[in-house]
């Protein structure tokens, strides 16, 4: 990938009108599965320098589930659902009948899994049906750890060459619970040229 | 006789709910695999009248296990039941040998729905 300088207005807003249709395709997914209204922020998407990255989900010392996968196919990236620990939970127990406070059980860490499976499998249909690009996310990976932590381990596959990694992310609220989370697209910066210009703005 | 059927799923919660909406319609479900590997396995052993097939899974992916289990019978009743809804990979399942294609999230009305449509053709 030759060095890329920034990203004109337009393509940031391009970017960002992927994020805004990927995250509402999303939205709906989650809004069927725990039969609830959820909303949307309006999506951010800007070149972040690599450190700066977990201070968008709240600062890097924030304990988090994360839900991560990476995607392949025509272009490739990664893909990021961050709930605090205290919405994961309380999600948690939304999905699964009879379960109450406590650790997580097998049972549920499956459900936050497969939401995070089912919510980027939805963003990437969105994405996919807007670009005509194949996308295929890999199996869910899960962790709870500290947001830096997990941020780390997900930019170290795809940032080895470069000081800044392109975000696309919107945060989502569950209305009548206290859940609020972060889905982020990290697509990498070798698929740009090609997303951008399935989005007609090339450089 | 109720319908016997195989679900196949990564996730435990998804297995769990399929389980669900088919038991509470009478169907019998009578395995369960969490891999193309084990679904081709347990296809073999069981020989269900449907399998409920998921595409993203580690070992073996859905859709080449559906190509696995067609080699087996061709006559298999395989429906897709997965959150990958792009295009070219439902050409791909289809054309594979898959009867029919549901999108997660599902309501369980849909799954039963389709179900039944791929067990009279």
């Amino acid at each position: 990938m030759a060095e890329r300088k920034g990203l004109s207005p337009l393509q940031l807003d391009a970017l960002r009108e992927v994020g805004n249709i990927g995250s509402g395709n999303a939205a709906v997914a989650l809004s069927t599965m725990v039969d609830k209204k959820v909303l949307l922020s309006v999506p951010r998407a800007s070149l972040v320098p690599l450190v700066k990255v977990s201070d968008l989900v709240g600062g890097a010392e924030t304990p988090v589930v994360g839900i991560y996968l990476h995607i392949s196919g025509d272009a490739s990236g990664s893909m990021l659902l961050l709930l605090a620990e205290t919405s994961a939970t309380e999600l948690a127990h939304l999905m699964v009948a009879g379960s109450d406070a406590g650790d997580l059980t097998t049972v549920e860490q499956s459900a936050l899994q497969e939401t995070g499976s089912i919510l980027a499998g939805s963003y990437l249909n969105a994405l996919s049906q807007m670009t005509g690009i194949l996308l295929r996310p890999s199996v869910p990976g899960f962790a709870m750890d500290m947001a830096g932590a997990i941020v780390d381990f997900i930019l170290v596959e795809i940032s080895q060459s470069d000081d800044y990694v392109l975000v696309i992310e919107t945060e989502f609220d569950i209305l009548e619970h206290v859940i609020r989370g972060h889905l982020i697209l990290f697509p990498d910066l070798g698929s740009l040229d090609l997303i951008l210009g399935r989005l007609g703005v090339s450089d | 006789m109720a319908p016997t059927v195989l679900i196949v799923d990564d996730a435990l919660f998804m297995r769990m709910m399929i389980r669900d909406i088919l038991s509470k319609d009478g169907f019998e479900v009578v395995g369960e695999a969490e891999n193309g590997v084990e679904a081709v396995e347990r296809f073999k052993e069981m020989r269900p009248d449907l399998v409920t097939m998921d595409i993203v899974m580690p070992e073996m992916d859905g859709i080449e296990a559906v190509k696995q289990i067609m080699k087996i019978d061709p006559d298999a009743k395989i429906l897709m039941c997965s959150a990958m809804g792009q295009q070219p990979l439902v050409v791909e399942a289809l054309e594979a040998g898959a009867k029919d294609f549901i999108i997660k999230p599902f309501q369980p009305s849909k799954v039963i729905e389709a179900v039944e449509k791929a067990l009279k053709e």
